[in-house]
């Protein structure tokens, strides 16, 4: 492949939709057709102000338009924030490796989220909704610092609850008024016997440390390190296992992950930072 | 292609400066660094006994070049032959690391390919090994091996000029008239020299042996406190990385022109406090000892995972450069001591 690898497409923010106090999801259109797996992710650029990584949160399939949920984080995540409709982006990638899914075919899919790493989650969860048959359930455990902080509102506390073969917990940290359901950290609502450990894969997503905590609780059920699969957030620039800011140990995160198995990375002991 | 011999390097040169920029060492202070080669300059040439300062990757990785135009793209810049004189077998090795990364099947750094394609290594020998070369721990020679298209060997009475790619035969053969036969007695005399200065390397770096391999010793030294210990000298300069032929960090920036955007690549360091920090704040290298670790680790255990080479070239440019004084070898040779007594208190339990 000769095309350059730092070339981005071209593409539009056609809709802004508030998420959270500090988290949007853009609706963006590239001119090109734009193809990638569900957990890649993609380089997105604000014209002449900079680029960030994100895990785009629509499904694959959906293929004129693209979803990208961003938290407001850093320098290019807050000028973004200041976009609006009809705003001019660049995209590179896809980059990196998805969720297998192929490989969960017949499994039950144990899906631990937590804040923006819904995200990531969001795109998978459709993609594997779409196609449910082929999995024995889809058991999703979610939280969010408070109700306010949940992210796919709608959906979430709506039509995903109701989805025949999908099974749903969600908590907060801090409840509010309404909040009728679980509070507490999310490990606080993993069970044992959420799923049959034996026949089962999980899928964790969140920040750092809900991650490594989750990890370990799933460790203690009895889960195996290469039945975890853990969607890695760090430096990505380049994307293509060039620059080197992305490295866990001898791993390109951009291009050996984002998406690993705790088996691939548990040798290296800052993962978690 | 035989070896071919020349009196003066000069008719060379300006022979190779007529088809393309050629660039050349000439000394600054006590190191040689690069310039443009001007034929019309009446000074006689300088043959670099050693290594120059700067390196090699500056000319197919630029400090800072423009990766992307966009919204419109444009075609990447026209690169011109061009020709380096004066490279050393672990130049010439570095070239070979940075291939690695650059030139991947999967995604090829566009320019980066350009230019090797359009680079015309002159090697030369080395004669002078400085007290931190190492180049003979990673089999390098103080000659070139492979990735040459000429190589310039000093004798008494001129240089043995020889071919090692066809580019190099062709220049050979166009400009033959510039060259004698290399008789018998020229190359014993070139290969005398090489011994001589093989053995300089070895003796100079007659204490640096290992029990294991370099990797071994690196995978085991994880929890050593050298590494924090080193770091209590750093001034965090990042000189070692930017001074490294085979470091190739780099970052990604872009800028606002009058009617486009760019998208600029720039030199990075994994030594700078920010380097992996994500925006977040979550930051893994945030202690020092550990970037110097993951420095050390990613060229002597992760490159070699991945790509089957050590991405170290023993140089020794670091070693020279460092303003706190770290040493790669001692820290290496300290290693080596603990993964040793480890290895000894380990079996003494077994027992
Ligand atoms: S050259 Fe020396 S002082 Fe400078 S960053 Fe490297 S190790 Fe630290
Ligand atoms: S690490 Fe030091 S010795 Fe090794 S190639 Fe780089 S500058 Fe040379
Ligand atoms: S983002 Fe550049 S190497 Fe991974």
């Amino acid at each position: 492949m000769s095309q350059n690898p730092y070339q981005p497409i071209n593409g539009e923010i056609v809709d802004i939709i508030d998420e959270s106090p500090t988290i949007k999801t853009f609706v963006v259109v590239p001119e090109e057709k734009f193809k990638f797996e569900t957990g890649q992710f993609v380089e997105l650029t604000l014209p002449g102000e900079g680029e960030a990584p994100f895990t785009p949160s629509s499904p694959p399939g959906q293929t004129e338009k693209m979803e990208i949920t961003i938290m407001e984080a850093g320098r290019v995540t807050a000028l973004l924030h200041q976009c609006k409709k009809g705003q001019k982006v660049g995209i590179r990638g896809p980059f990196g490796n998805g969720y297998p899914i192929d490989d969960f075919v017949g499994k039950e899919i144990y899906i631990v989220g937590g804040g923006v790493g819904l995200a990531p989650i969001r795109s998978l969860f459709l993609t594997l909704v779409d196609r449910i048959k082929d999995f024995k359930s889809v058991v999703c455990r979610f939280g969010a610092r408070t109700p306010d902080d949940f992210i796919y509102k709608n959906t979430l506390f709506g039509s995903w609850q109701k989805i025949a073969g999908v099974n749903m917990k969600l908590t907060v940290d801090e409840a509010n008024g309404q909040w009728k359901d679980n509070v507490g950290v999310v490990t606080t609502i993993l069970a044992p016997d959420d799923v049959k450990i034996k026949n089962a894969v999980v899928v964790v997503c969140g920040p750092p440390i809900m991650m490594k905590f989750t990890t370990l609780k799933l460790l203690e059920f009895g889960f195996v390190a290469k039945d975890i699969y853990l969607s890695m957030e760090k430096n990505m620039s380049c994307g293509i296992g060039k620059c080197g800011h992305c490295m866990i140990g001898k791993y390109y995160v951009c291009k050996d992950g984002p998406v690993f198995t705790y088996k691939q990375i548990k040798q290296y002991p800052d993962i978690w930072d | 292609m035989e070896a071919v011999f020349i009196s003066k390097l000069k008719p060379l040169l300006d022979a190779v400066a007529e088809q393309m920029a050629l660039y050349v060492p000439k000394k600054s202070g006590e190191y040689y660094v690069y310039s443009k080669y001007d034929p019309s300059a009446n000074k006689s040439v300088e043959f670099n006994n050693i290594r120059t300062c700067t390196t090699v990757k500056e000319f197919i990785f630029a400090v800072c070049e423009l990766a992307a135009v966009y919204p419109e793209p444009t075609g990447p810049e026209d690169i011109k032959p061009f020709a380096v004189f004066g490279l050393k077998d672990c130049d010439l090795r570095s070239i070979e690391i940075l291939d690695k990364v650059f030139t991947e099947e999967e995604f090829q750094d566009v320019l980066y390919v350009k230019r090797r394609e359009n680079m015309f290594i002159i090697s030369s020998d080395c004669f002078d090994p400085s007290e931190s070369c190492f180049c003979n721990i990673f089999d390098g020679r103080p000659y070139a091996q492979s990735g040459f298209d000429l190589n310039v060997s000093q004798v008494r009475a001129g240089f043995i000029i020889e071919a090692g790619s066809d580019k190099g035969k062709d220049f050979i053969e166009k400009h033959s008239q510039l060259f004698t036969e290399a008789d018998q007695s020229l190359l014993d005399e070139r290969d005398k020299n090489r011994a001589q200065t093989q053995k300089q390397l070895e003796q100079n770096n007659a204490e640096l042996k290992f029990d294991a391999t370099i990797k071994e010793i690196m995978e085991n030294g994880q929890d050593s406190a050298v590494f924090d210990v080193e770091a209590e000298e750093c001034v965090e300069c990042q000189a070692c990385t930017r001074i490294c032929p085979t470091c190739h960090c780099f970052y990604l920036y872009d800028t606002r022109q009058k009617d486009y955007f760019t998208k600029m690549k720039m030199w990075d360091s994994c030594m700078r406090v920010g380097y992996a920090e994500v925006a977040g704040g979550a930051n893994p290298h945030k202690i020092l000892g550990d970037r110097i670790k993951h420095r050390l680790m990613h060229k002597f255990v992760y490159f070699l995972d991945r790509y089957g080479i050590d991405m170290c070239v023993g140089c020794g440019r670091c070693i020279e450069t460092c303003a706190g004084g770290i040493d790669q070898r001692t820290i290496l040779k300290k290693l080596s001591e603990e993964f040793k007594s480890k290895g000894k208190t380990k079996s003494k339990v077994a027992k």
